[in-house]
């Protein structure tokens, strides 16, 4: 008896994994969002519902799972309709055929931030509609440098200035120093990741990552560590408590810094990064917005979702308090724009290039990253390390075979 | 006798036929939803479960049952999918079946230049039809009985009753409200209307607007032809895509049967047999480092634990099991930032004081790999203790005394009794061990990343990478995109390798069992 019970309860387990299938169906829309997003877009189905008499169910997933799960999920019928994501998942969610195009009329598509457009379009179409816009800035201790530097040479000068390692004070750091940090360097002089072709796509074997731009870069960031100024290793945890406590006078850093410094009560400032040699330097920009399944079966719902339910003033401001990133919608972004933060994060942004959606950029990460863990511990010169990374891409990526 | 029968077996008869009603019940789901095969294997699997636990004559199968099912799920049947999909080119771009593929580029559509777009009001009869006045400043068209037709808006078969201007009925169809229309969407949504050579399709929930087919399947030539340009794109076997003369692909792909490509490429591409018997070497020697000195650590705080006359031992043993309470995840992070070399806590709080030297532990290779053997020695020489320490109450005092009353010394004692006695229970749990670290992603990702690079290396490899972190690096972060079939093939690879290596030490084992029979 107790063994039949046993064995009941766990067919009646099994059974349960079957009947939680939580499937696209039509007159149903279900939302994947992450916890931090998920109340907003609660608020949102309720009036979705009471406009159409359509059912809205926002189901929680984390963040870095969605794309995977909708991978898995999709194609079998059982994914959501819509989903919340990051624009530099695209390539990989448009060649897996996942997700759909959007419909948004031009006079829409100009309240928002270009450059969120530009990362969310595909060839000449739109893939999602964007919400919020990071990218990194100078991040500055205001009782430190009073005021902002005026060149990156300034900038060093004045690091090298309030740099005393042995009492364990530092001018300006660079975390790790990684690919996404450093960029500004490298993009400066006129170094890129991929070129264009002719149409406007992206060309993963035209990488700009060892052009005299970018081998300007990345002896600079060598220098900077022959004159005691960057610390190669120094991680993400190890930058911001040594700002937050008080011993790091600048860095280069995201909206995501922003609650510890906050906490510590350091009074920062946020300012572009300045420009090199003249040159502005470009930052990465990410975008976060909202995508279609390609296996949705209520498109025009999920678009109408999108289209006249998103895209107001109130819930895009309502996105931002939770994220604190700039909005990608200008009309939110202009009741913000006093906020200082915003402002330069916006600065920032604006000299910005979308971060490369392709999934060619994956091998890129790691090719790039070893290359300045090679320069900044000096085992290798610049030059050859970013030749020896540009070359090992171009194997992965089977160029010129 | 037929109650009484009922009134002891009656569990039994009402959970088995509940049972049976429940299998059915997920059976036909999943056939309905179209797993075929699961759903067989799901109804006679537990049909066949059934039997064994309510017939008499196959009493002894029920305590085999569970352990058989077990093995297939978590065993066989995982190792049969991985090198299946070895043997295809599952990754990204090759996700969807190709039937799925071909679905989503044959309903691709473009908009051509001039299309017009037209409002619409939705019409139901009370048997569910529904037709559609299509407007625009143009002309207006009418859909109704699956036919398409000009239309005046004076056409006496629409009604206006309140005289707004609008029509609230057409013969004996009723307007619909917007959130009518909202329900009736799933038809309204398919709805593809051919109007000369576009077709009409709904576009928002306001508008229909006019679309073309951007490309056409045809079954015969198994190719996709695109209707703009004209170009042909021909399935190809080879590589899961359709592709046109120029090799230009359309996207997506889909998943196809290729072989043993994945593993020829592992033995042929440079790519993986440049690094590999550096990567391969420093694997094994990483895994038997691991096994070697987290076991005599163990063993020796096992021993000195074991000591009756030691003070406060137990207390001792609570100690130095403390690294295996804490998640190894948080641990390696720690200990990250601790060997930080300008910045941690070992070289500037410790080294540089006391004797002034600042070990490079995350940039020199050999640094690299002594750190990643010493956190990994502190991570696992609690299991070794804890398993020594129980194998030494097994070992019987009475040969101790025996040894003594012959004057054997300690060591005598050690390497005669205890070790031999020890390993035999320990010996398959160091194997499980050396397999375990063979395959230690964690400490490698999350301690040194592979790192340091390698200067001049034409390979993604670094100096203390192993061969799951490289065949990761490899699959997921090199080339384009997540590679599923190459990553399998890999781990059907690793697979054979520990298979092999666990086989000679078993047998090596085996012998010490022997041994263990004439003692």
């Amino acid at each position: 008896m107790k063994k039949a019970l046993i064995l009941l309860i766990a067919v009646t387990m099994i059974a349960g994994l079957f009947v939680a299938v939580n499937a696209s169906q039509a007159g149903k829309l279900i939302i994947w969002a992450d916890e931090t997003r998920a109340p907003v877009l609660q608020q949102v189905a309720k009036s979705f519902e009471a406009a159409y008499g359509v059912p809205v169910e926002v189901q929680q997933v984390q963040f870095g799972d969605i794309r995977g799960k909708l991978a898995t999920a999709g194609p079998k019928g059982e994914g959501p309709d819509i989903i919340i994501g990051a624009h530099d998942w695209l390539g990989e969610l448009i060649q897996n055929g996942l997700i759909a195009p959007i419909v948004l009329p031009k006079d829409v598509i100009n309240q928002f931030a270009p450059v969120a457009i530009q990362a969310f379009s595909w060839g000449s179409q739109l893939y999602g509609l964007p919400y919020a816009t990071e990218c990194v800035a100078l991040i500055y201790n205001k009782k430190l440098v009073p005021q902002v530097p005026a060149t990156f040479a300034d900038l060093l000068a004045t690091a090298k200035k309030l740099t005393d390692q042995a009492a364990g004070k530092y001018g300006f750091l660079i975390q790790e120093p990684d690919p996404y940090h450093t960029f500004a360097l490298f993009s400066a002089g006129g170094g890129y990741i991929f070129g264009k072709n002719p149409d406007g796509t992206l060309n993963p074997c035209d990488i700009g990552l060892d052009n005299a731009g970018a081998i300007a870069g990345a002896n600079l960031l060598s220098q900077m560590v022959k004159d005691g100024i960057e610390v190669p290793g120094a991680d993400y945890n190890t930058v911001t408590s040594l700002f937050n406590d008080g011993k790091l006078a600048m860095m280069i850093g995201g909206p995501w810094t922003l609650p510890g410094i906050q906490k510590a009560g350091i009074d920062y400032g946020i300012a572009p990064i300045p420009p090199i040699n003249g040159h502005t330097p470009k930052v990465f920009v990410g975008v976060q917005g909202f995508m279609i399944s390609a296996f949705s079966k209520n498109k025009v719902l999920a678009n109408t979702f999108l289209k006249d339910f998103l895209v107001n003033k109130d819930v895009m401001l309502d996105l931002y308090k939770l994220g604190q990133r700039p909005p990608a919608y200008l009309p939110a972004l202009d009741a913000v724009k006093d906020n200082p933060d915003i402002e330069g994060f916006a600065a920032s942004a604006a000299n910005g290039i979308p971060m490369p959606k392709i999934p060619q950029m994956a091998s890129v990460w790691s090719a790039w990253s070893d290359a300045l863990s090679l320069i900044v511990n000096q085992k290798e010169d610049p030059a050859t390390a970013m030749h020896n990374a540009v070359a090992q891409i171009k194997k992965l990526l089977k160029c010129g075979q | 006798m037929v109650w009484k029968y009922i009134a002891t077996r009656g569990g039994k008869i009402i959970s088995a036929s509940l049972i049976g009603a429940i299998t059915i019940w997920i059976g036909t789901r999943l056939a309905l939803s179209g797993q075929l095969v699961m759903a067989a294997v799901f109804v006679f699997g537990a049909a066949g479960i059934l039997y064994v636990y309510t017939a008499a004559r196959t009493y002894p199968w029920r305590y085999l049952v569970p352990g058989l099912v077990f093995l297939t799920a978590m065993v066989i049947f995982p190792i049969g999918y991985t090198v299946y999909v070895s043997l295809t080119n599952v990754s990204t771009g090759h996700i969807l079946t190709k039937p799925q593929a071909i679905t989503q580029i044959a309903d691709r559509m473009y908009t051509p230049v001039n299309a017009p777009t037209y409002s619409y009001i939705a019409f139901k009869n009370a048997t569910g039809q529904i037709a559609l006045l299509l407007k625009n400043a143009a002309n207006d068209l009418l859909y109704y009985n699956g036919k398409l037709t000009p239309v005046q808006p004076s056409d006496p078969r629409f009604v206006d009753d309140n005289g707004d201007g609008v029509p609230d009925k057409f013969l004996d169809y009723q307007r619909l409200t917007i959130r009518q229309v909202v329900k009736n969407l799933s038809y309204l949504e398919n709805l593809s209307i051919p109007d000369g050579k576009y077709r009409l399709r709904m576009a928002s929930l306001l508008a229909f607007k006019a679309y073309a087919p951007r490309y056409s399947y045809d079954v015969a030539t198994d190719a996709v032809t695109d209707l703009q340009t004209g170009i042909i794109y021909y399935s190809d076997p080879k590589t899961g895509f359709f592709t046109a003369k120029d090799g230009k692909v359309l996207y997506p792909g889909f998943p196809v049967y290729i072989g043993l490509s994945n593993y020829l490429s592992i033995l042929t591409n440079p790519l993986v047999s440049g690094p590999f018997g550096r990567v391969f070497a420093w694997t094994i020697a990483f895994a038997a480092l691991s096994v070697l000195t987290t076991f005599v650590l163990g063993l020796i705080l096992a021993l000195l634990l074991n000591d009756p006359y030691l003070k406060l031992r137990r207390l001792y043993r609570v100690l130095v099991i403390v690294p295996y309470t804490l998640p190894a995840l948080i641990s390696i992070l720690v200990w990250r930032g601790l060997l930080n070399t300008n910045m941690g806590v070992v070289n500037m709080q410790i080294l540089m004081p006391l004797f002034h030297i600042k070990i490079p532990w995350f940039t020199d290779p050999t640094w690299a790999k002594v750190a990643l053997v010493l956190v990994n020695l502190w991570l696992g020489y609690p299991y070794m203790m804890i398993v020594s320490l129980g194998a030494l109450q097994s070992i019987p005092s009475e040969l101790y005394e025996a040894a003594l009353v012959d004057g054997a010394g300690w060591w005598k004692r050690f390497s005669r009794i205890t070790l031999p006695l020890l390993l035999i229970p320990l010996a398959p749990l160091l194997i499980g061990s050396f397999a375990f670290n063979f395959n230690n992603f964690n400490i490698i990702y999350l301690l040194t990343q592979g790192g340091p690079p390698i200067p001049g290396a034409q390979t993604p490899a670094g100096a203390t990478d192993i061969l799951l972190s490289y065949a990761y690096n490899l699959a997921f972060k090199g080339g384009s995109g997540h590679q599923f079939g190459l990553a399998a093939a890999v781990s059907v690879i690793i697979f054979l390798i520990i298979a092999t290596i666990s086989a000679i030490n078993f047998r090596f084992t085996g012998a010490l069992e022997d041994l263990s029979k004439n003692v």
